[in-house]
């Protein structure tokens, strides 16, 4: 697998890992921008990994085009054979799945949805061979997922489900987009998942809410002390179903700024997840072992 | 020892040179959309060059001023008055406790920029004045001027600029109607058919009215064909679609072929359509000048065209300082 | 009798009516007060009203809905 390079302009080098998202690929991206991250080289400015590529931006005042490029190269050839490792965390997110917030909104969108006649989760669960909702909410919070990239908004996380190509759950974007979505829905398009950190327009199914917020300038949450943004490229996503007393219960906890997230560390290897992945993934640590 | 706003205009906002390294978790730069205007502005009044000022954009604000102070406005045609009076732009203006400021609608380009000496003063949010509404971040509370809102003013430079001292016309920015940008292809470009990818650059487009901070939306020219394809996993059907990554600021993507969209400085930081090529940085601050349906033209350079235009504009940039320091 | 020439003093798309489906703010020959919202321009995604400025008669508009429209355009013409 080579990287394909092009120039976005005279500040940005864009890489493209792959045609297709894979999480090899992603892992690849990661790879590459960490290490540049610790390299910390003179004129990078923004170092941006993404699900299946990543961009750079730099100062060709700086550092010249071609020789960021033929770093970059080089970098790549050097990480070809290094352990395909990860330290990160995984986060569970509470989900109230078919919360009223979120089928009112896609109510009121209809006629820009494939299917009128469904709710979002409805035509989800049959395009993907389910024979209800709630089995394919049980395979939407049955293994967790992968952050294979923040952004497109100021925190939203892109999410890839940790399971063998042929389960990934894949469903289209509307058809064209709302121009409302409530913040903290989790949403749905192609083979991704994303939460909407703020409110706005979107074009992904929505699946559920969560009362956590995952970007707030005014970092009022214990979990967000560090960061406004919740999470980095390289988390893993566990999501939990809630019901309505457990989603008020958060929602209070929100309000006093005292909401926590089971957050817990993770040593992650790619060769052994990909080597079965089924049984990886149920080794991950989680409150789902407590009991 | 306050400005207040008495009007907001269609969409003022606090903005400086932006913020960097926040792109990643998808917060833009953010920062005046015309950089060269706005450094003027405050280099005429004695600021620092990157202080925070008003980006007026169409319809400038009703301002009253509680406070004196030096203000200088630089960028689009839009004719300031202060208690009515109409003054000159490029200039060292003199505001006395009282005055009421406010601009005619824009006669020529989008967007005005507004110094006061001393600058806007706020709090900075990750190394930046400047507004990134869609996060609700920095600049005033998060979001473009209200009527009501209240501005307080940084220390004033220790020496005042003269009143009367203007911007040399030499180096005033032109404001035409159509213009074009010159932009280095590549990105997702091979994807488009060859006579597509030609005929992107032969047509006249022009400026959707919806366009603003985060893009500005083009109109007018023959919808762009990309190549066939069997689509790869997680790309998304439509040939326009790619797996979701970061989009460069600057960068012009087609959804669909239909209406291609050009990322200023809000941008989204990714997302799934093809990219076919990025406005050099040098040309940014003219796209933003343009008004809804204007017309722009795209001429493709290489990198080492893109590079000497970056050098002029640089030395642009070191006249102005020369001049005003 | 005096005709006016009301002019947009934004650019943008010039709309004669409120929403798609909505019937239009005034119909050509209609009588017209100062105040009274003839059409608005929708420019970033937000909407200014145009309002006929002269009390009289609303003549004629120059601009068909959904138009492109210049800053200083004459949007319509009213005599009074």
């Amino acid at each position: 697998m080579s990287i394909r390079y092009t120039f976005g302009g005279d500040e940005f080098l864009f890489a493209e890992v792959s045609e297709s998202m894979s999480l090899p690929a992603c892992f690849t991206s990661m790879a590459i921008t960490g290490q540049l991250r610790q390299l910390q080289i003179p004129g990078i400015m923004e170092i941006c990994p993404a699900n299946a590529s990543f961009q750079l931006r730099f100062d060709p005042d700086i550092l010249p085009a071609e020789q960021l490029l033929q770093q970059l190269q080089q970098l790549e050839q050097s990480l070809a054979d290094s352990p395909q490792i990860l330290d990160t965390r995984l986060v569970e997110i509470p989900v109230w799945y078919n919360d009223p917030w979120t089928r009112e909104v896609g109510a009121r969108f209809r006629q820009r949805h494939q299917d009128p006649q469904a709710t979002d989760l409805e035509y989800a669960a049959r395009v993907n061979g389910f024979a209800s909702v709630e089995a394919f909410i049980a395979a939407h919070c049955g293994a967790p997922w992968f952050v294979s990239m923040v952004g497109f908004v100021a925190g939203l996380p892109f999410l890839y489900q940790m399971v063998e190509r042929q389960q990934q759950l894949q469903v289209p974007k509307y058809l064209s987009p709302r121009t409302a979505t409530p913040r903290q829905t989790i949403g749905h398009g192609g083979c991704f998942a994303c939460i909407y950190s703020v409110e706005g327009a979107g074009g992904y199914q929505m699946f559920g809410i969560t009362p956590a917020p995952i970007y707030d300038p005014a970092q009022s949450q214990p979990y967000l002390a560090d960061s406004m943004v919740l999470f980095r490229p390289g988390d893993i996503v566990r999501f939990k179903p809630i019901q309505q007393q457990q989603y008020e219960e958060a929602i209070q906890a929100v309000a006093d700024g005292s909401f926590q997230l089971d957050i817990f560390p993770v040593r992650f290897s790619l060769p052994e997840f990909l080597a079965n992945p089924q049984a990886y993934q149920q080794s991950l640590p989680g409150t789902h072992h407590a009991h | 020892m306050h400005i207040k706003v008495i009007k907001p205009g269609l969409a003022t906002s606090v903005q400086d040179a932006g913020r960097n390294g926040y792109y990643h978790l998808g917060i833009p730069p953010s920062g005046a959309l015309d950089q060269y205007s706005f450094r003027a502005a405050n280099l005429l009044l004695g600021n620092a060059e990157t202080a925070a000022v008003l980006e007026c954009t169409l319809l400038g604000p009703q301002l009253q001023f509680n406070v004196a102070c030096q203000i200088a406005i630089c960028g689009a045609t839009m004719q300031p008055r202060i208690n009515g009076q109409p003054q000159p732009a490029h200039q060292v203006l003199s505001i006395a406790t009282g005055d009421t400021l406010d601009f005619l609608p824009a006669a020529a380009g989008m967007r005005a920029y507004l110094a006061v000496s001393g600058g806007i003063d706020l709090a900075e949010v990750l190394g930046s004045r400047s507004t990134y509404a869609l996060g609700s971040l920095g600049g005033y509370q998060g979001r473009r001027l209200q009527a009501g809102d209240m501005l307080t003013l940084g220390a004033a430079p220790s020496t005042a600029a003269p009143v009367g001292r203007s911007l040399p016309t030499a180096l005033q920015r032109s404001l035409p109607s159509k213009t074009t940008v010159r932009v280095l292809p590549g990105l997702y470009a091979h994807r488009l058919r060859p006579e597509s990818a030609t005929r992107f650059y032969q047509e006249q487009w022009s400026v959707s009215s919806e366009s603003d901070r985060t893009g500005y939306r083009l109109k007018g020219g023959t919808p762009l064909q990309f190549q066939p394809r069997e689509a790869p996993f997680g790309a998304g059907a439509d040939p326009s679609n790619i797996v979701d990554a970061g989009y460069p600021i600057g960068s012009i993507q087609v959804p669909a072929g239909k209406e291609p969209i050009i990322l200023l400085r809000d941008a989204v930081s990714g997302g799934g359509y093809a990219m076919i090529a990025t406005v050099i940085s040098a040309d940014l601050d003219v796209v933003a000048q343009l008004q809804p349906n204007q017309g722009i033209t795209f001429a493709a350079v290489d990198m080492q065209q893109a590079l000497q235009a970056r050098q002029h504009y640089q030395a642009d940039l070191q006249q102005l300082r020369q001049a005003l320091g | 009798m005096s005709e006016h020439l009301i002019h947009a003093t934004l650019p943008g798309t010039f709309y004669r009516r409120p929403s798609p489906d909505a019937a239009p703010y005034v119909a050509e020959g209609s009588q017209v007060e100062a105040a009274t919202v003839i059409g608005c321009i929708e420019v970033m995604k937000q909407f200014n009203e145009i309002t006929a400025e002269h009390s009289g008669r609303l003549l004629s508009f120059l601009l068909e809905d959904g138009d492109a429209v210049e800053a200083g355009q004459v949007v319509a013409k009213v005599v009074s």
